[in-house]
């Protein structure tokens, strides 16, 4: 409503602008105005002037508002008299004073986008994008990782790359299994991993940016993934470590994810993700044989196969390659 | 010669990669701060903003769970009242009850595989194991919330959130029901006694706030609250020259130190209605 009574307010002004200069060209003495125009005119002047010569601030909605002109409600009655155009083509389509307060009072959804144009655009780039990985659900043997993935965009928001972790050598048994063995005298079955990659498509659906105590900005999006792959696991052997020992066997790994990434520049971003490996584990057998020959048995030694879910968080940067692109999108 | 040649244009593409990257990353994080020498110069990057949070009480009802828990877990209803005196810094209160308090697989293993024996009998009862579990039953945490992110974020280019970022800190009062402390023939029993007590630890965290409109927001935090508690009511210090064998007894010597963590969803009601715009 305030949007439509500023334009009310510009229509206005502007007419009384147009009006002026015809003014001043009567007064150079060139052609004398058409006598019927002068008084539509002389009142219109003070629109833009108004009588104790305050200032109009058009954008000031508490603005004193100029008196209506004198004429204005004649050349309202009638407002296509002499002004030619459609009122002369059809008189029944000229607009009436109903019409343009009809219109005056028509709600206008004036809405700006303020995220209006990506900041960084992706597609045809290449995402490279190291991380350290820690593990977020497993209380009793954490997995850090080391790892890598590197995506091609397809289009800015649909990308398709490949995902690798390097486990070996980083899993930490927590004391605490050891502290409730001792204490309950139940062992919890262990695993430790070795490797994983995967095939990944991720989709970047939320973008946004954030302003940092009203000094700066900076751009950020939240991607989506998913993909499969192979992660590389074993049992650790705390049931009977004695007589068992075991390798590294690959198993099929479903990933799914959702990560936040942070625009420095056009080019390097810092990245925090949480996946999730959703994969069946392969645990120790938690009975040991009673004789010899049973607990030696390698057969006896596998247990149950749990459905695992392996969350870990993942903090790092991203360097999109190449550096540089040209927007090809209007704002 | 040509193996030589190579490595040196080798080398120099290498020298060259890092050249850029170091040009690059020392152009300056803010992308878009206004470095005009115009009539924007100086311009701050947002005008007109909407301040959600400056002169506004805010009501959160808010659901939590928590985190890497090893023998229970526990689900919080409970919820938040801030006054934000600015749009970055609020100051107010987080209280919530342990309303659900399920028993993680490990309990419900030590419950049935667990032997009943003199090895055990300080530390598993002969009932129900899940009986002398600690539990979380309350927490209140007056804290101040930092605000200095705000932004806007848009999902499939077509809805548009007002969003800021967080950090709270906070010192929590955490009621807890643990075992009894015991000695001798107590802690043997067939039942073990529990005990509440409060513990003190420093709460602090971060959190989303998205403003669906003028009067709610949703909100997502995560919540850490560090401190020493006996878990499951084991006799696991005490003993020992280095007090790190049992000492068939319970004290606080058995209380371990956990980084407890929980994830906070709510619901904010901001009052009044309306919020403030920035020049």
């Amino acid at each position: 409503m305030k949007g439509i009574r500023r334009v009310a307010g510009c229509l206005l002004a502007v007419s009384a602008l147009v009006a002026v200069p015809q003014v001043a060209l009567a007064q150079k003495g060139g052609k004398k105005p058409p006598p019927a125009a002068a008084p539509a005119a002389a009142p219109a002047a003070p629109a833009a002037a108004p009588a104790g010569g305050d200032a109009i601030e058009i954008d000031d909605p508490n603005a004193k508002k100029p008196e209506a002109p004198p004429a204005a409600p004649a050349a309202a009655a009638n407002p296509g008299a002499g002004g030619g155009g459609i009122c002369d083509i059809d008189p029944t389509a000229c607009p009436k004073q109903s019409d343009i307060k009809a219109l005056a009072d028509k709600k206008v959804a004036a809405e700006v986008y303020a995220v209006e144009q990506e900041f960084a655009l992706k597609k045809g780039r290449v995402e490279v994008n190291p991380y350290g990985a820690f593990t977020l659900n497993d209380q009793f043997v954490s997995h850090p990782a080391i790892g890598l993935t590197a995506n091609y965009y397809l289009t800015n928001v649909l990308a398709v790359g490949i995902n690798g972790n390097l486990f070996a050598g980083l899993n930490v048994d927590s004391d605490f299994n050891f502290q409730n063995r001792r204490a309950t005298r139940v062992a919890v079955p262990l695993t430790e991993y070795q490797w994983s990659a995967a095939l990944q498509f991720s989709y970047v659906p939320i973008y946004g940016k954030f302003s940092g105590f009203n000094a700066f900005i900076f751009n950020y999006d939240v991607y989506a993934l998913g993909g499969v792959g192979a992660i590389s696991t074993r049992p650790i052997a705390v049931i009977d470590p004695d007589n068992r020992k075991f390798d590294f066997k690959p198993k099929i790994d479903f990933n799914v994810g959702v990560g936040f990434r942070i625009a420095f520049n056009k080019w390097f971003a810092g990245t925090l993700e949480l996946r999730d490996h959703i994969y069946v584990e392969q645990l120790e057998n938690i009975r040991v044989g009673r004789s010899q020959a049973e607990q030696t048995d390698v057969n006896s030694w596998l247990g149950d196969k749990p459905l695992t879910n392996h969350i870990q968080a993942q903090l790092g940067v991203s360097v999109f390659l190449p550096f540089g692109f040209e927007y090809r999108l209007p704002k | 010669m040509k193996r030589r040649n190579f490595r040196g244009a080798y080398a120099l593409g290498i020298a060259g990669l890092f050249g850029l990257g170091v040009l690059g990353a020392s152009r300056p994080a803010q992308a878009e701060e206004i470095q005009l020498t115009g009539p924007l110069a100086g311009a701050p990057p947002v005008r007109k903003l909407r301040q959600q949070r400056k002169g506004r009480f805010e009501v959160a009802p808010a659901f939590s769970f928590t985190l890497l828990d090893e023998y229970r877990r526990t689900m919080v209803v409970g919820g938040t009242a801030t006054y934000n005196a600015f749009d970055w810094l609020g100051f107010g209160v987080y209280g919530g009850y342990g309303v659900i308090a399920p028993l993680t697989a490990l309990s419900d293993n030590v419950n049935t595989s667990a032997p009943r024996n003199a090895r055990t009998a300080v530390n598993v009862a002969k009932g129900d194991f899940g009986n002398q579990v600690s539990k979380m039953t309350w927490m209140l945490v007056p804290q101040l919330q930092v605000a200095p992110f705000r932004g806007k974020l848009a999902i499939l280019s077509k809805v548009f959130v007002d969003t800021d970022l967080y950090l709270h800190l906070g010192l929590g009062f955490h009621g807890l029901e643990e075992r009894k402390d015991c000695t001798g023939a107590d802690c043997t029993k067939d039942v073990k006694d529990m005990a509440s007590r409060v513990a003190i630890s420093p709460n602090f965290g971060l959190g989303f706030k998205f403003y669906t409109n003028n009067l709610v927001n949703f909100g997502l935090e995560y919540r850490a609250f560090p401190y020493s508690w006996n878990r499951a009511g084991l006799d696991q210090r005490g003993g020992g020259n280095d007090g790190k064998f049992p000492d068939q007894k319970i004290d606080t010597n058995d209380q371990t130190f956990k980084f407890n963590q929980m994830i906070t969803l709510s619901v904010g009601f901001a009052f009044p209605a309306k919020p403030a715009l920035s020049e």
